[in-house]
């Protein structure tokens, strides 16, 4: 790792060294609120000072549609395979879009069937981070995912007039020596980071500790805390859709008119859906909503840890801004927290008795 | 700016090889055993499974299915696949005709401990289409008898009308090498020699070691409980007892999430798991 510094107004002209290259995605304003889109033809758009997006830079890595390959069936064979890549700076993620993506690299990454699509554009792929200012909605510092520590190719960090550049690799130390007057760090340099560090980490209200939270999915998997959040649930799949993390799909087959002739589709597709886990001849392994929300928890914060070792939510509160029946991980965390407590004074009265 | 990157076609998991029908044998009215070769050489040299793993079976513009490999390891060149008629993409291979062409992708999944099994006694109990996987474990045992002891095999169908491969287990009967029980939940008055009740009646009159036996069961879901619970009073170890589980599937590869069950994807934690693993995966059992 190293660290350079660069002057605030310099942003532009960081933008304009990557789109020699590469296309560049950044934060831009849109119907009052903020989502990715192409900037590097015009920097100006960029927002660098957004709190969060609608949906998550998911998408340019895991289309929502993708095509796998084409096939004939008159002979039922792969007529081709395309991999589509587009050579791309993901410019603005704040830290907790880019754990999303450390979490979705492990996924599709270092696996024993490495996923071909994913891998090829994620290779193809810059990303720059930027700090943030947490909003209502964010819970990231429960997590730890506030700080990221890999996946980036530049981090810009907010020292008020200038950004403290950290960088990861050489391509884009490259492009930020060309395009801006960076400068070595100084002494002064990083007692403001120090700083800016603390005032960031003061800055989010507190939350539940959560160390024990893979404990309580684990004794609370019957309790009646999933039938209450299942009756709410609509089953709209919009937590899925906005989260930067949930990466379930689906597959499926269209026909080209005439049929000779289709493509294999990949889908995103998420757990909430009623007929995610049915099987041919009627059974549903998750027929309730309340099987569902349970199972989108459990994975989140046991399944994918017991594999990966990080909880698969980045406290980024997206799904809770999108769910029409106010479910979300820390409603989620705090009713949990509740039984626990709960039960245990239950458990105490007994013990009093006795 | 798009580019194409075309990778080699060993690299990509999702793509289906071409593989031939060699052979269609009707089993039931709605089972049928397909017999395919995987059309290029080196995939077909390159394909080696364990008993209890399944391929994705595609048929373009229909869709995929996950299918057990009924066929044994020792068997190479060609798989085995039993299917039961259940939908839209069973249905179309159902109709479909020796030289017919379908795709193939896989082994996916954990099988059954073969090789951990050698030496020990096996008892093997199947329940209706959970014979498609035991099948093929069934016989790798066969052709490597010698390294086994006692093997007893119980195979239960709810009437003679639905028992599958039928000659192979006639012959099989009167061999002093295999202990095999074929039952029927009930006759339909159909003719039937073999023996009439629920798997789980057979197993406590077994004479077992049960520090030296492994089993294995496959069947409706329904069934595991009883068969479990049956081994279990016999002395079975926990973590010696084998089950495989069946979930919709999509990837194959631990990703689409259809799969899930507790923490675990069926698709790559299994199918098949030690019933010590299957207690321990919440809502498994
Ligand atoms: C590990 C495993 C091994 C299996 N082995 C066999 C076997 O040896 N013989 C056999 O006849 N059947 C087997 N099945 C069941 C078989 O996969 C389903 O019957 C088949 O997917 C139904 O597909 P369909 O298109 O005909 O039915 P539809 O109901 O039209 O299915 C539509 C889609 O739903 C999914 N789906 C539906 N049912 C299942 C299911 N039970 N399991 C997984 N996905 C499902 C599939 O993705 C399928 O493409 C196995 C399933 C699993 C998971
Ligand atoms: S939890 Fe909320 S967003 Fe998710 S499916 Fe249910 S209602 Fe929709
Ligand atoms: S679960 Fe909700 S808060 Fe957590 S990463 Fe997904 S969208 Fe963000």
């Amino acid at each position: 790792m190293l660290f350079r510094v660069i002057d605030k107004n310099e942003v532009p002209s960081l933008v304009r060294g990557f789109a020699a290259h590469y296309e560049v995605v950044g934060p831009v304003e849109r119907n009052g609120g903020f989502a990715f889109d192409e900037v590097g033809s015009d920097p100006s758009r960029l927002r660098v000072d957004y709190d969060t997006t609608l949906l998550p830079p998911k998408k340019y890595l895991f289309p929502p549609k993708a095509e796998l390959f084409t096939y004939d069936t008159v002979n039922n064979e792969v007529k081709d395979i395309d991999i589509p890549v587009v050579p791309r700076v993901l410019f603005g993620l704040h830290s907790c879009d880019i754990n999303a993506i450390n979490r979705l690299d492990a996924v599709f990454m270092a696996s024993d069937f490495p996923d071909p699509y994913y891998r090829a554009q994620r290779e193809a792929t810059m990303i720059v981070g930027i700090d943030c200012t947490p909003n209502d909605h964010c819970f990231c510092n429960l997590w730890g995912t506030d700080e990221v520590t890999q996946g980036y190719d530049l981090f810009l960090h907010d020292l008020g007039d200038r950004y403290l550049v950290s960088i990861l690799s050489v391509t884009a130390a490259e492009i930020l020596a060309v395009a801006t007057s960076a400068r070595p760090a100084s002494p002064k340099d990083s007692i403001d980071f120090q700083e800016k560090a603390r005032a960031f980490k003061n800055s989010f209200s507190s939350g539940p500790a959560v160390y024990e939270l893979p404990i309580l999915m684990d004794a609370f998997y019957n309790d009646g805390l999933w039938d209450e959040l299942g009756d709410r649930c609509l089953s709209c799949t919009a937590c899925s859709m906005v989260c930067p993390t949930c990466y379930c799909f689906n597959m499926v087959d269209k026909l080209d008119a005439g049929g000779r002739s289709g493509a294999r589709l990949r889908l995103w597709d998420s757990c909430c859906s009623p007929s995610f886990a049915l099987v041919a001849g009627g059974h549903n392994f998750r027929p309730t909503a309340a099987s569902r929300v349970r199972n989108r928890f459990y994975h989140k914060f046991l399944g994918y840890l017991s594999k990966y070792g990080n909880t698969l939510c980045t406290g980024c509160g997206r799904c809770e801004r999108a769910c029409k029946a106010h479910i979300s991980p820390r409603v989620v965390i705090q009713g949990l927290q509740h039984k626990a407590v709960q039960s245990d004074a239950a458990a105490q009265g007994e013990g009093g008795r006795s | 700016m798009t580019q194409l990157a075309k990778p080699s076609m060993f690299e990509n998991p999702y793509r289906p090889w071409p593989a031939r029908i060699t052979s269609i044998t009707e089993l039931t009215s709605t089972e049928k055993l397909f017999e395919l070769r995987i059309i290029d050489p080196d995939v077909r040299e390159a394909f080696h499974h364990s008993d209890g793993q399944f391929v994705e079976l595609s048929i373009f513009g229909v869709g995929e299915a996950p299918i057990s490999i009924s066929s044994s390891p020792s068997k190479q060149g060609f798989i085995e696949l039993c299917v039961r008629r259940a939908g839209t993409v069973t249905t179309v291979l159902h109709d479909m005709q020796c030289g017919d062409v379908v795709g193939l992708r896989g082994p996916f999944g954990h099988g059954f401990p073969f090789e951990e099994m050698k030496g020990k006694d096996i008892l093997l109990v199947a329940g209706g289409l959970g014979i498609a996987p035991l099948r093929s474990l069934i016989n790798h045992i066969h052709d490597e008898r010698s390294e086994f002891g006692n093997v007893t095999i119980i195979y239960g169908s709810r009437n003679p009308a639905e028992v599958m491969f039928r000659s192979q287990f006639e012959m099989w009967r009167h061999r002093k090498d295999f202990n095999l029980i074929l039952t029927v939940d009930r006759t339909n008055d159909l003719p039937w020699d073999g023996e009439v009740g629920l798997v789980t009646k057979f197993i406590p009159g077994l004479e077992l070691d049960p520090s030296n036996t492994y089993g294995a069961i496959v069947g409706p879901p329904g069934m595991y409980r009883f068969v479990i619970a049956e081994m279990r009073k016999k002395g079975l170890h926990y973590d010696k007892i084998y089950v495989s589980f069946e979930r919709q599937m999509k990837c194959g590869m631990g990703r689409c999430g259809h799969c899930m069950v507790g923490h675990q994807y069926t698709c790559i934690d299994g199918p098949v798991f030690n019933y010590w693993e299957a207690v321990n995966i919440q809502g498994a059992m």
